[in-house]
C-alpha cells in the first residue's frame, strides 16, 4: 500500500523535520561529549558562593539536623549558600566515585575513610580550611587517626565504640551470675543460653556483609591481633587465625544464631531487642533503639569479653573532608566548618545522632549523659581500623565478601589467606 | 518491549526471490547518498538516541576496562588488558560461570515450558477466561524488586511466614532455616522467583503466536485424521516457532543480565558460591570499588551474551518458517 501524499509532496514536511532531527543529534552528541568534562560550578552571580555538602544518613533525623545547621550558617554568612545532598550508606561510595570521575566532587563530604582521596591529591588539609582553635579542639586520639604522614586531612565528625549488651532475663534463666570477661566464659554462657531452646541464641554473631570488619575486628583485637597499621595490613596473622578458629567453633557448636556468616548487624540487633539473644556487641545508638522499640527489655552493658579478659574495644570515627576542586572556595568551606564545629552547633548535632563527640568541648558538654557514658569510658582502650592505609578499603571489601565463610565451616587460615592475597595484589 | 509478539509471529516467510544466494551483489540497486540523507530526518532521532544511550555508554565502558581507576574515581592511566587478566584470575570464576549457565538454562527452559502450557490453557474457551488471563499478567505489574522482597521476607528465619508455614506443617522442626543464607537453597529460590516474574511476558508472547495460527490449518489436519497430539506437534508447534524464538531470546538476555532477584536473595551470603557474572560485577563495584575491573567483566558479559544468541540462532534457526 502506497502513501501517495508522501510521494507527491516530498518537501512539505521534510525541511523542518530535518532541522529538528539534526538539532537533536547535535544536542545529544554534544551533551554526551560533556560527560566526563570538568563540571566546575556556580561561583559568581554577585559574589555568592555555593558549597556542595554530601552526607550519608545516620538516622531518620540526619537530613533535618543538617538543614538546621545550614539555615543557621546561611543566616550568619551572607553570600554563601550550602547545597545539601543526602545519600544512604549503601549508595554514597558509588555516588562519590561517579562525581569525582566526572569532575563534580562535592566541596565537603561526610564519609568513613579519606585515605583514597588523599592518595589522589583531592583534599585540603585541616590547617588549610580550619581555624587554629577548631583544629586544637579535636581530641588527640582522633587527630592521629585522621592524619597521613603527619598531616591531618580527615576532620573527625563522630565517634562510636562498641560494648557488650546482655539480656539479664536470659542470664537469670540460664543461671549465669555475671557477664563473661574471657572467651571461654563467653562460650560457656552462650551455650547455656542456647540450650534454653525456644528460639533463643546465646551470642549474636553478625558476620554478614553489612559490617563484617567490625565484628571480626572485635575478635581479632580481643585475641591480641588486629588489622595492621598505616604501612602494612596483617590480616592472616596467627592471632587472627586463632581468633577466627574460636569464632568458628562458637558458630558451628550452636552457641550463636544459625548462618552467622550471612547475618547482618542491624536485623540481628533487632532480634536482641526482641529479647531472643543473650549477648551481642552493640553501639551507642543501640541504647536509644531499645528505649524506642522495647523499653521493657531487661538488659545491661559490660566490657567486651577477650581471650585473656583485658578490656578492648573497637573505636570507629567518621570524617568530614574538604575537596580542593578548583581551589576557589577555601574560605567559604573554612567558614562553614568552623561554624559547624563550634560547640553550640556541634554538640546538639552529635547528641541528636546518639554518637560520641570527637571535640574536647563536645566531650565536656556531654560527659554526664547516661546513654553515652558507658562508651566514653571505653575510648582510652579503643583500637581503630588502619583507615589511613590506602589498602584498607580493599581489605574491608574483601572482609565483607569473604570472611563470613569462617562461620560456615571454611578453614579460617585459608579464608584469611585469600583476603590477605587480595590486599597484597 | 520493542518486539511485539504478533509482529514476529505474523511475519511472512521470505519469498524465494529475496533469499540470499540467488542474488548476485551487482543486482542490488545502489542507493544514492542523497536518498540516505533524505531518510535521515526519519531515522536521525532514533539514531541519535541509540548513540547517546547505547553506543556511547558501551564504548565508555570498554574504554574504562583498559584504564586503572582509583577507588575515588580518578583515572590513573592505561593498563592495557591487565584488568582482563585480573578478572580471569579470580579463583571463584569457574563456579560463577557455572552458576550463570545453570541460572540462564534452568530459568529460561522452565519459563518457556510452563508458559507454553499456560498459553494453551488460555487459548481455550472456558468461563472466566478473562479473569484467569488477568491473573497471569499480574506478576508483571508488580516490580521485580517488590516481588522478590516479599518472598525474601517470607523466607526469613524466625519471623518469615513461609518458614513458619513449613514449621507448622512439620517439614521444618523450628522455623529458623536460612533459605536465603545458604548458597544452594537461596539459588533455587531465586530461580523460582525468576520463573514467576518471567511467565507473564512469555505466556502472552506465545498466546499471541497461537492466536495467529489460522483455524483452517488445524481443521484440515483434523479432516486428514490426525490425532490431537499429532496435530499439536506437527501443525501447531511448528507454526509457533517464531513466537517461541522471540520468547526464548528475550528471556535469555533478560535472565542473563538480571541483577535484582539474586542481589536480594543471595546478597548476604559470604563468598561467591551463589553469584552469576552479573552479580559479581555488582560486587566488584560496591564492595571492591573497582570500576575498572567491573567494566572489564561487563565487556566479557556482553561478549558472552552475544555469543549465546549467535549460537542459538545458528543451531535452532528459529526465524525460519515452517514451509522451508
Amino acid at each position: 500500500m502506497k502513501h501517495p501524499q508522501l510521494v507527491e509532496h516530498p518537501d512539505t514536511t521534510k525541511r523542518p523535520l530535518r532541522l529538528v532531527s539534526l538539532t537533536l543529534v547535535a544536542g545529544l552528541t554534544l551533551s554526551a561529549c560533556g560527560f566526563g568534562g570538568s563540571g566546575s560550578d556556580e561561583t559568581g552571580e554577585g559574589g555568592t558562593v555555593t558549597l556542595d555538602l554530601l552526607v550519608p544518613t545516620y538516622s531518620d533525623g540526619t537530613k533535618g539536623l543538617w538543614d538546621d545547621v545550614i539555615a543557621g550558617f546561611e543566616a550568619e554568612n551572607e553570600g554563601i549558600t550550602v547545597n545539601l545532598e543526602v545519600q544512604s550508606w549503601d549508595n554514597i561510595n558509588d555516588v562519590v566515585r561517579t562525581k569525582v570521575q566526572s569532575g563534580q566532587a562535592p566541596d565537603i563530604l561526610n564519609i568513613d575513610a579519606f585515605a583514597g582521596f588523599v592518595e589522589d591529591d583531592l583534599l585540603y588539609s585541616a590547617d588549610e580550611v580550619l581555624s587554629e582553635e577548631t583544629v586544637a579542639d579535636f581530641q588527640e586520639s582522633f587527630v592521629e587517626n585522621a592524619s597521613m604522614d603527619g598531616k591531618q586531612y580527615g576532620l573527625p565528625l563522630i565517634a562510636s565504640a562498641r560494648t557488650m549488651f546482655y539480656n539479664q532475663d536470659l542470664f537469670d534463666e540460664a543461671g549465669i551470675d555475671a557477664p563473661p570477661t574471657t572467651w571461654d566464659e563467653l562460650a560457656e554462657a552462650a551455650t547455656q543460653i542456647s540450650e534454653l531452646g525456644g528460639g533463643t541464641y546465646g551470642y549474636g554473631l553478625p558476620l554478614g556483609a553489612e559490617e563484617t570488619q567490625a565484628e571480626a575486628g572485635i575478635w581479632f583485637f580481643g585475641g591480641g591481633g588486629g588489622y595492621g597499621d598505616a604501612e602494612t595490613l596483617t590480616l592472616d596473622s596467627p592471632e587472627n587465625i586463632e581468633a577466627s578458629q574460636f569464632v568458628q567453633e562458637l558458630a558451628t557448636s550452636g552457641a550463636t544464631q544459625p548462618d552467622a556468616g550471612a547475618t547482618d548487624r542491624t536485623p540481628l540487633i533487632d532480634v536482641f531487642i526482641q529479647g531472643n539473644i543473650g549477648m551481642i556487641v552493640g553501639l551507642p545508638p543501640t541504647i536509644g533503639q531499645i528505649a524506642e522499640k522495647n523499653p521493657d527489655l531487661n538488659y545491661g552493658t559490660a566490657p567486651i569479653a577477650t581471650k585473656d579478659g583485658s578490656p578492648v574495644t573497637l573505636g570507629v570515627a567518621d570524617h568530614l573532608m574538604a575537596f580542593e576542586n578548583d581551589g576557589d572556595k577555601q574560605e567559604a568551606i573554612g567558614a562553614f566548618l568552623d561554624y559547624f564545629y563550634s560547640a553550640d552547633v556541634y554538640v546538639p548535632w552529635v547528641d541528636a545522632e546518639g554518637f560520641l563527640p570527637v571535640t574536647q568541648s563536645g566531650s565536656e558538654a556531654l560527659a554526664d549523659k547516661e546513654t553515652i557514658a558507658p562508651f566514653l569510658d571505653l575510648l582510652p582502650a579503643a583500637q581503630f581500623y588502619p583507615s589511613t592505609n590506602p589498602q584498607w578499603s580493599t581489605a574491608q571489601g574483601a572482609m565483607q565478601q569473604l570472611y563470613g565463610q569462617v562461620a560456615q565451616g571454611s578453614d579460617p587460615a585459608e579464608v584469611l589467606g585469600e583476603i590477605q592475597a587480595r590486599v597484597d595484589s | 518491549m520493542t518486539t511485539t509478539p504478533t509482529d514476529a509471529a505474523a511475519r511472512p516467510s521470505p519469498s524465494p526471490d529475496s533469499r540470499p544466494g540467488r542474488q548476485r551483489p551487482g543486482d542490488r540497486p545502489r542507493r544514492p547518498a542523497r536518498e540516505v540523507l533524505a531518510a535521515l530526518p526519519w531515522i536521525g532521532p532514533s539514531l541519535a538516541l541509540i548513540i547517546a544511550i547505547v553506543l556511547f555508554p558501551a564504548g565508555y565502558m570498554a574504554y574504562n576496562s583498559t584504564r586503572e581507576i582509583s577507588s575515588s574515581g580518578i583515572d590513573r592511566g592505561s593498563v592495557g588488558l591487565a584488568n582482563y587478566a585480573t578478572i580471569f584470575d579470580i579463583p571463584a570464576l569457574p563456579r560463577v560461570l557455572a552458576n550463570t549457565v545453570v541460572w540462564v538454562v534452568v530459568v529460561v527452559v522452565l519459563t518457556v515450558v510452563i508458559s507454553l502450557a499456560l498459553a494453551n490453557l488460555l487459548d481455550k474457551q472456558f468461563p472466566g477466561r478473562q479473569l484467569v488471563r488477568l491473573a497471569v499478567i499480574v506478576p508483571w505489574a508488580a516490580s521485580v524488586v517488590m516481588t522478590t522482597t516479599v518472598v525474601y521476607y517470607g523466607l526469613q528465619p524466625n519471623y518469615g511466614i513461609i518458614n513458619q508455614l513449613l514449621a507448622d506443617v512439620g517439614i521444618l522442626e523450628v522455623a529458623d532455616y536460612g533459605f536465603t543464607r545458604n548458597a544452594v537453597p537461596a539459588f533455587v529460590v531465586s530461580i523460582l522467583v525468576a520463573v514467576f516474574v518471567s511467565l507473564p511476558f512469555t505466556t502472552y508472547t506465545l498466546l499471541a503466536g497461537m492466536q495467529s495460527i489460522p483455524g483452517d490449518v488445524v481443521e484440515a489436519a483434523r479432516m486428514d485424521g490426525a490425532t490431537k497430539a499429532r496435530t499439536y506437534f506437527a501443525v501447531i508447534l511448528p507454526q509457533l516457532k517464531p513466537a517461541l524464538a522471540v520468547a526464548a531470546i528475550i528471556n535469555i538476555i533478560n535472565v542473563f543480565n538480571s541483577l535484582p532477584i539474586l542481589r536480594i536473595m543471595t546478597g548476604s551470603i559470604p563468598g561467591y558460591d551463589a553469584d552469576t557474572t552479573t552479580t559479581l560485577i555488582f560486587k566488584l563495584i560496591q564492595s571492591d570499588r573497582r570500576v575498572d575491573l567491573a567494566s572489564a567483566l561487563s565487556v566479557v558479559n556482553f561478549v558472552i551474551v552475544i555469543a549465546v544468541i549467535a549460537l542459538y540462532m545458528r543451531i535452532v534457526k528459529p526465524m525460519k518458517g515452517v514451509d522451508e
